[in-house]
């Protein structure tokens, strides 16, 4: 009889109510798991750069357990070879030696401390890998077609049974460290995957040919792992069940879906079902991919097999797993990115407090920074990265430190330092000339692909601005009176940016709007349209423009378009701009807007004049206003957000959460 | 001021014809530079052939991201072949692709070359000019063929600086892998 290792009873929840199948029980393998939420392993490059766990890392996967409510969670897929072919990130934790055991389990300990189910991950990144390494390892010689990546060289015999025995070996750390599941990392392109897929494996000898000779070293490793962690353990893999790679004559749905079966007899106790790769030319996980796009996948890989099914990939919302699990095409919730964002999402969704989830907003930012050898940080989550460090949480003032604070503007910046604020104690006021909350993002959420989703994030902060009881004024425009009148202790200027002038002659008759009176639709835009600024907001405004069927045309002064942008979010607006027809000038000057043309001037002094009836104006500034007037009054002032430099919605989060901790 | 269109193109165009010209001096430059180190023990058509192989091969690597495999062989094929011709117009060639016998066989011409030009100036031999481009050719198609698992082979018909009047390369599928 399968036996729970912590007792969970959720009756007296009203999110038990709300989402019963959420939070039933389900068996993998011997292992009893109260409920069918799982935190997905998360690399993050916070462990030191031999592999070893960092209190930071520790501290990360505490909060990440305490969010799953005694589900399952999982650490970070370990690399577990010597040669190090297998690290694909400066900060991986290493598991190819019992000295790394102790760090280990500080990682286990701190998740059996939230009464949560710890979980393992083997991960040989393969083609992603040898990150410190000159060249790394897979199944064939297959060149990279990223330059980012290493070399791989293929494998001879002696190294895939190496290989395996490494798994093994690892798997034993992770048993010995006090984990209790185990899961093989099959996906986006690390090695296992490498091994199945016809991309990668060109081999000849038995380690080849077709989907069983490619799943050979995958079986064994499976046989290997179970026989090392016994009756007790579970033993699961992430497979794909759409390598998404058709443009470089990859695996065909039947295939994954007989690599699934194969996984299966060898003894997996549970397939977790992943899509795509790293490589693949389509997008699997940015916002531009609707919810639940993927979860037909789940459903599919349920016909295929009788062991439970897991699967994340954009299931951000409680209501989409839940029907999915009632359905039986799922059996377990991954979380990863939304958990980023938000360590104790599933835990509000128990509580029934869904409005106080802060939302990932699939920006991908965290994926870039592992790319970039930098630990993880979220766009949207201000502590994450930080967890280990009691300053990055709100503490209370003394009674005689609380101030009153005039915040005005109520974008992400003003908001998010006005909770954070009056959650320690402040008297906080946040005023704003419009009627409605968001600042910027009000217009910046209507640009296609996804960026509806941005609101979520006002949503949030305005439930944590009345949850903390923040004072609003809409409507009411700051002026020099106002604050005479009201004299707060300090005032927080998130006014946004300015729009400057546009340099160089503009002739009578020239039609010039503003970004956001485009976006929020109040100004009228004709059909040949110029957008003056090549960071996110003139891509969006673009892109906007361009599916009303005008004919748009970027320029603007940075040397490529949207370099402000993440580069794992970049290459789809790049794709979309070309998809839109949409043209960039880069690194480039208006010198002349004439009525019905522009004369663009190249950094290197070409000329050349475009057709537009329109132009629009998305060039930013650091706003100045008010700033003086609250320094002569001698009013404490912070500047954040936008108006200090105009950057993105990230940065304003950020800036307003560091001075609603620090003011 | 009004956009004097004529005198933009002109000078971008001229500047352009600068670059293209220095493309191939610059590589002849450092030719003379490989000769030398290499010693009078070796010939210059092997540094020669051997630079092409190696740049060949980098340039190879530059094709992936830009190639795939959707659309089938055909069109593969074609896009590799426009991939060829439109590096080599970069260099301020004339080129051209066309289908060839059938549908795995691409033709990539080129009526008007400024590499033997370059070549005459500093003494290469025409036959060195003909090899070298050939063996450019091949060496890009080795990662291509290795990435996409394809048995593609590069062959020269003709070439200007054998004096044949225009290039031609026929890229085709080696029937017997
Ligand atoms: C920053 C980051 C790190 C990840 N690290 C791992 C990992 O170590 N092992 C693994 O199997 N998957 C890893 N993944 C994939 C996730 O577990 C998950 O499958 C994927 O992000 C899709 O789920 P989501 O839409 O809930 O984010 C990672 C994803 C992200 C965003
Ligand atoms: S960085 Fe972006 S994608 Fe990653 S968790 Fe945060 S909001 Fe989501």
């Amino acid at each position: 009889m399968a036996k729970p290792i912590f007792e969970w009873d959720y009756s007296s929840y009203p999110g038990a109510k709300k989402y019963p199948k959420l939070f039933e029980p389900i068996q993998i393998g011997n292992l009893l798991i109260p409920n069918r939420i799982k935190y997905a392993a998360t690399e993050d490059n916070f462990n030191d750069h031999n592999g070893f766990i960092t209190d930071a890392d520790v501290a990360y996967i505490r909060r990440r357990a305490e969010g799953v409510v005694g589900g399952l969670c999982f650490m970070q897929g370990v690399y577990m070879d010597e040669a190090q072919k297998g690290q694909g990130y400066v900060g991986q934790a290493a598991c190819w030696d019992d000295k790394y055991i102790p760090g280990l389990k500080k990682m286990a300990d701190a998740i059996h401390a939230e009464k949560a189910v710890a979980g393992f991950q083997l991960m040989d990144c393969g083609r992603v890998g040898a990150v410190e390494v000159p060249a790394g390892h897979g199944p064939s010689t297959v060149p990279q077609r990223l330059r980012i990546f290493k070399p791989m060289y293929e494998m001879s015999k002696e190294e895939i049974k190496e290989m395996v025995q490494q798994h093994v070996d690892a798997a034993r750390r992770g048993v010995d460290a006090g984990f209790d599941i185990m899961e093989i990392s099959g996906i986006v392109g690390y090695l296992i995957s490498n091994f199945i897929s016809s991309y990668t494996n060109r081999r000849t000898d038995e380690y080849g040919g077709d989907i069983h000779g490619r799943m050979k070293s995958v079986v064994e490793i499976i046989q290997g792992v179970k026989e090392a962690c016994g009756p007790d353990i579970p033993v699961g893999i992430r497979l794909c069940a759409e390598e998404l790679l058709d443009d470089v004559r990859g695996n065909t749905p039947e295939e994954s879906m007989e690599s699934y079966k194969i996984a299966e007899e060898a003894g997996a106790d549970y397939i977790s079902v992943t899509a795509g790769w790293q490589e693949s030319i389509v997008p699997v996980i940015s916002r531009d991919v609707p919810m639940g796009s993927w979860i037909h996948l789940a459903k599919l890989a349920k016909e295929h097999v009788n062991i439970p099914v897991q699967m994340a990939y954009r299931l951000f919302l409680p209501e989409l797993p839940e029907k999915a699990i009632a359905a039986g095409e799922l059996d377990i919730w991954e979380i990863c990115r939304s958990m980023i964002a938000d360590p104790l999402m599933p835990k509000k969704v128990l509580e029934d407090r869904q409005d106080e989830i802060r939302h990932c907003v699939a920006c991908n930012l965290c994926l870039a920074r592992l790319f970039r050898d930098a630990p993880m940080t979220c766009y949207i989550n201000p502590v994450c990265a930080h967890e280990h460090d009691e300053n990055f949480f709100p503490k209370p003032v003394e009674e005689d430190d609380e101030k009153e604070i005039m915040i005005v503007g109520a974008g992400p910046a003003g908001l998010e330092c006005a909770y954070v604020a009056a959650q320690r104690g402040h008297d906080v006021h946040v005023y704003d000339k419009e009627e409605a909350l968001g600042g910027t993002i009000l217009e910046a959420s209507k640009a296609p692909y996804g960026d509806e989703e941005l609101m979520t994030c006002i949503n949030y902060q305005r439930i944590m601005c009345e949850k903390f009881g923040v004072e609003f004024h809409l409507g009411t425009e700051v002026t020099e009176e106002l604050i005479q009148d009201e004299m707060p202790d300090s005032v927080v200027l998130a006014t946004g940016p300015v729009y400057p002038e546009i340099g160089g002659t503009v002739s009578e008759g020239a039609t010039i709007v503003n970004v956001l009176d485009v976006l929020g639709g109040s100004a009228e835009v004709g059909d040949n349209v110029m957008v003056w600024g090549n960071r996110k907001p003139g891509i969006g405004c673009a892109l906007f423009l361009a599916k009303q069927g005008k004919r748009v045309t970027i320029v603007g002064k940075e040397k490529t378009a949207g370099f402000d942008v993440n580069p794992s979010f970049k290459w789809r607006y790049m794709i979309y701009l070309r998809q839109n027809r949409v043209m960039a000038y880069n690194d480039c000057d208006i010198e002349e807007i004439n009525e019905g043309e522009v004369i663009v001037k190249t950094y290197d002094g070409y000329r050349f004049p475009l057709k537009c009836d329109t132009v629009v104006m998305s060039e930013r500034e650091a706003n100045e206003g008010l700033k003086a007037v609250v320094q002569g009054e001698g009013i404490e002032l912070f500047v954040i957000g936008d108006a200090l430099v105009p950057r993105n919605m990230s940065s304003a989060v950020h800036d307003g959460y560091r001075i609603g901790l620090r003011i | 001021m009004p956009v004097n269109t004529e005198k933009e193109i002109t000078t971008l165009w001229r500047n352009l014809h600068t670059a293209q010209s220095e493309i191939c001096k610059t590589y002849y430059r450092w030719r003379e530079v490989a000769i030398e180190i290499a010693g009078p023990e070796t010939k210059p058509l092997d540094v020669a052939l051997k630079a092409a192989e190696m740049m060949g091969v980098d340039i190879g690597k530059n094709f992936l991201p830009r190639l795939n495999w959707l659309k089938g062989e055909e069109t593969f094929m074609l896009n590799l072949g426009r991939q060829l011709a439109g590096m080599w117009a970069s260099e301020g060639a004339a080129t051209t692709v066309e289908q060839g016998e059938g549908p795995s066989e691409i033709l990539i011409k080129c009526t008007r070359d400024p590499w033997p030009t370059a070549a005459r100036h500093y003494g290469v031999p025409m036959e060195e000019v003909a090899l070298t481009r050939e063996r450019l050719f091949q060496a890009i198609l080795v990662d291509v063929n290795v990435f996409f698992d394809t048995p593609l082979k590069i062959e020269m018909l003709k070439a200007i600086p054998r004096g044949e009047g225009e290039w031609v390369f026929k890229l085709y599928k080696d029937e017997s892998k």
